[in-house]
């Protein structure tokens, strides 16, 4: 790719290695032809549940009744766009999850590698096992039952309030207060999730070369100097397709924590896209408006991920998948 | 059932009654909502039309007497029969086996554990009915999104129920006429007469089943006092620190008692969340349709004034610091249980709330248990108002796509499961089978466990029942204040706007009709989480987007054309 009559390469894409002439597409359908049948029924389940759905879009643009269904339903043009754009619960409930997924990042996503490097360090496998076990459990556990137990410890009722009072100082009520409503619902999300976070963590730290460790400990590495030289940048590449993902799901904050929550707090705080779509759209039996909030949340979240993974390329990771260039 | 024979009164429907009612007073419009090409329009029953439509009542002559007997109050409100002992020598109301062998699936909400297919009970049953009924019971929490997908897919079974709460959401206007079967010309008027059953079932719930001016629903446990709410205190907790309930009169004494009872650093709280009954106090019209009548004219149900009223007394009470914490933050599933263990003493529930498995199970928790109700009382100490549900919340439909002689057979069947309190099929459509599933003790029937998972989950009933009858074997004293209670609460009954009546609303304002924002609102103020101005500029907003569109409508096509229960 040299540009005619010289030798130089195309400007702006200097960088670029020059295109070896790879193997044919038959050769290589010969070569990969197992690893491709592998993938047929998780391909087919993703046409089934994710492609084939997505023909459901259609009702976005339509004034959807579900009596005479998507053939019949009369056609709508932009109008579910228009209402949804000039509703100002929808901009609070898209401020909201922004704002939510952005404290998320910063408070919930370096936890579970904080936590995989302190297990890491951790060198009796008794003990590691046993913090492990701990720590996935509340994963398991469904949202309403970790509201509930965040709401007998914490709520206006619940253990902590029952002591100040005894003790007779005034309650404090943080789960029915709408200013520190995010890092609430973060720090359940922490409880709930930081542990089963960990596994893909620890499998990264796994796969890093002991002889590595090995090496740079005869060279008088530290421990602290081991983790930062060896051990993170080993994980790279795994944290970075995470964040890239966490950005791409950045609007899917969560729905029924925020269900659970709504009234607690009020909407004002508590509203999130997915509850909007689900409050709006399914109880308010206005699918076309409902369809056109998802189709929103899903063009931003496409545009996101895109643009996480354009980023993660520029800093020279994989990202979501390895750049040609 | 063991309990007041209603489903109504089963714990496992509680959820649904309070859903029900919590529809009429915070969510969804009870009824409106709905179009089709054939019915763009939109239309509403009319005094005339139904007149010539509804079926004829005959009450049943055989049968026990009923030891409470059913009294009238005002405004056409009746107090169900109630029942103190459980007959012995049960009496047949159907000569013959009523099915010719007919296959039918049947699809209807349930708020309990599902019971398994093809059971002992089931068979039982089918084997009476002289046909293949297959019960599919779907989860009651869920149900709202299962009969959309049933319709969406062209699943629907033959015979499907939809409680009337969802009657706005499901457009279920628009889904009478196109999908299921137009029931007037086998029973309108005497026609009907060839099932004593269903004719003795009382013609108001004929009438919350009938769209524009045909008979489409089967109803079941008709009542003329189906009230949305009880205010309940705990009757033993009471009379032990001394209070007199009849000391609250007004709103003003119901906030000084909930001072007097809140004790925060024991645990103890006034209230849970007591809104249904606030409304009540303030004579809210019911705000289901978003459209009530204002002198008359179609007014949007949102600017009322009392409703202005009721939601600065609810915020005030929210603020109080007199509600339990838990309630506030919407947990409802734990209401019963803060009621139970003390920790609330004063809570607002259906009437389904109050029976026998409720007695059970609240002393089970604490021992003196005894649940009691405030007589109904105004905000201002004046003479209080009550308004009337419709006569059936529970509908069940036919499918559009059988045939005549089919459609003749499941009336038949219908026929059988709506016998009455004390007769042969009844016992066997909510006991099962004696020995089996329930066995004879002194004061009435009572369940085997098998019994419990089986025959006393709602699953017939829940496709037609006879008329409501208050009745909970081993708790007398429950049956008898239940029923004094009602019978005060009927002698001030009145028949808000729109009462029994099924608008059919055009589909341009399917969710104007619904309001979803400002009944949002309504119920975020009850739990002070956002203000009565609020609220105020939701309801403008609702009235110039539309709300005011859907009004006029209504003034055109519904108050003017003399609708029934509009008061022309």
């Amino acid at each position: 790719m040299t540009v005619p009559g010289t030798l130089l390469p195309p400007r702006g894409r200097w960088r670029r290695r020059p295109r070896v002439p790879g193997p044919s597409w038959r050769v290589k359908l010969r070569r990969d032809r197992s690893l491709l049948l592998m993938t047929v029924p998780a391909l087919a389940l993703v046409v089934a549940f994710n492609y084939l759905p997505m023909f459901g879009t259609v009702t976005a643009f339509q004034y959807y009744d579900y009596i005479t269904g998507f053939l019949a339903s009369p056609w709508a043009g932009l109008d579910n766009f228009s209402t949804l754009f000039a509703d100002p619960t929808f901009w609070r409930a898209f401020e909201n999850t922004l704002v939510l997924s952005l404290v998320q990042l910063v408070l919930y996503f370096p936890v579970p590698i904080a936590l995989a490097l302190l297990l890491n360090s951790v060198l009796s496998t008794k003990v590691r096992a046993t913090i492990q076990a701990i720590t996935y459990l509340p994963h398991f556990f469904g949202w309403v039952v970790v509201v509930t137990l965040f709401q007998e410890m914490l709520g206006g009722a619940g253990v902590l309030n029952h002591t100040l009072r005894q003790q007779g100082l005034s309650p404090w009520n943080i789960m029915a207060n709408p200013d520190t409503f995010k890092y609430l619902v973060t720090a359940q999300a922490v409880w709930k999730e930081a542990g089963w976070g960990i596994i893909v963590f620890l499998a990264a730290i796994a796969a890093i070369d002991p002889s590595l460790y090995e090496s740079a400990a005869v060279d008088g590495a530290s421990r602290w100097g081991r983790m930062w030289h060896i051990t993170l940048p080993g994980m790279r590449g795994v944290i970075v397709l995470l964040l890239v993902l966490r950005l791409g799901n950045a609007l899917s904050i969560g729905f029924e924590q925020f269900l659970i929550q709504r009234y607690a707090v009020g909407s004002s705080s508590a509203e999130v896209l997915d509850t909007y779509a689900y409050y709006y759209g399914v109880v308010g039996n206005n699918y076309g408006l409902g369809a056109a909030a998802g189709l929103f949340k899903g063009v931003v979240s496409l545009v996101l991920i895109l643009g996480a993974n354009k980023l993660a390329h520029l800093f020279g990771e994989d990202g979501l998948y390895r750049s040609e260039r | 059932m063991g309990s007041d024979s209603a489903a109504l009164d089963r714990r496992s429907f509680l959820r649904a009654t309070l859903l029900g009612a919590g529809a009429a007073a915070v969510g969804t419009p009870l009824l409106a909502s709905c179009s089709s090409s054939s019915t763009a329009n939109g239309k509403a029953n009319s005094t005339a039309g139904l007149k010539a439509t509804l079926p004829d009542y005959v009450p049943l002559t055989a049968g026990p007497k009923p030891d409470l007997p059913i009294v009238t109050g005002a405004a056409g409100a009746s107090v169900d029969p109630g029942y103190l002992s459980y007959p012995t020598d049960l009496v047949a109301t159907v000569a013959k086996v009523p099915g010719s062998g007919g296959t039918y699936t049947a699809i209807t909400p349930l708020w309990g554990p599902i019971p398994a297919a093809g059971n002992p009970y089931y068979q039982a049953v089918n084997k009476a009915l002289g046909a293949s009924l297959t019960m599919k019971p779907a989860s009651g929490n869920d149900y709202a999104q299962t009969v959309p997908t049933l319709v969406a897919g062209g699943k629907l079974p033959e015979w499907l129920q939809i409680p009337t709460w969802w009657n706005g959401n499901l457009n279920v206007g628009e889904l009478v006429t196109s999908k299921f079967a137009d029931l007037t010309p086998y029973l309108a008027g005497a026609k009907i007469r060839a099932y004593p059953n269903l004719a003795a079932i009382p013609t108001g719930g004929w009438q919350a089943g009938a769209w524009n001016d045909r008979l489409y629903g089967i109803p079941s446990f008709t009542s003329g006092s189906n009230f949305a709410a009880i205010l309940y205190y705990r009757k033993d907790l009471f009379e032990a620190k001394g209070i007199d309930p009849a000391s609250v009169k007004d709103a003003d004494s119901l906030l000084a008692l909930g001072k007097e009872l809140t004790s925060a650093s024991s645990n103890v709280w006034a209230f849970d969340v007591v809104w249904l009954m606030i409304q009540q106090m303030f004579g809210v019209p019911p705000t289901g349709n978003a459209v009530t009548l204002t002198d008359g004219k179609a007014a949007s149900a949102f600017d009322a004034p009392q409703l202005e009223a009721a939601l600065e007394y609810a915020y005030k009470v929210a603020k109080s610091g007199y509600v339990h914490p838990d309630a506030l933050a919407n947990n409802t599933s734990q209401g019963k249980q803060r009621f139970y263990s003390g920790h609330v003493l004063v809570t607002a529930d259906g009437p389904g709330a109050w029976n026998g498995p409720d007695a059970i199970e609240g002393r089970t928790a604490n021992a003196p248990y005894v649940r009691g109700a405030f007589p109904v009382f105004a905000h201002d100490g004046g003479t209080p108002t009550i308004p009337l549900g419709n006569s059936a919340a529970l509908m069940s439909y036919l499918n559009k796509s059988l045939s005549d002689a089919q459609i003749k057979e499941c009336l038949a069947l219908a026929d059988y499961l709506a016998a009455p309190f004390g007769s042969k099929e009844y016992t066997l459509v909510n006991y099962g089978v004696e020995g089996t599933d329930w066995t004879r003790g002194a004061t009435g029937p009572t369940y085997t466990t098998q019994g419990t998972k089986e025959a006393n989950q709602q699953t017939y009933q829940f496709l037609v029942s006879g008329q409501n009858a208050v009745t909970n074997p081993g708790y007398d004293d429950v049956t008898k204040a239940k029923y004094a209670w009602t019978a005060d609460a009927a002698k001030h009954a009145y028949q808000p706007a729109f009462w029994n009546l099924n608008v059919n609303t055009p589909a341009r304002f399917a969710s104007t009709s619904t309001a979803t924002q400002v009944n949002d609102i309504i119920k975020e103020v009850t739990y002070g989480t956002k203000t009565v101005a609020e609220f105020k500029a939701a309801a403008a907003n609702w009235k110039s987007s539309g709300g005011q569109a859907l009004i006029d409508w209504y003034q055109k096509s519904v108050v003017d054309t003399a609708a029934s229960g509009t008061g022309k």
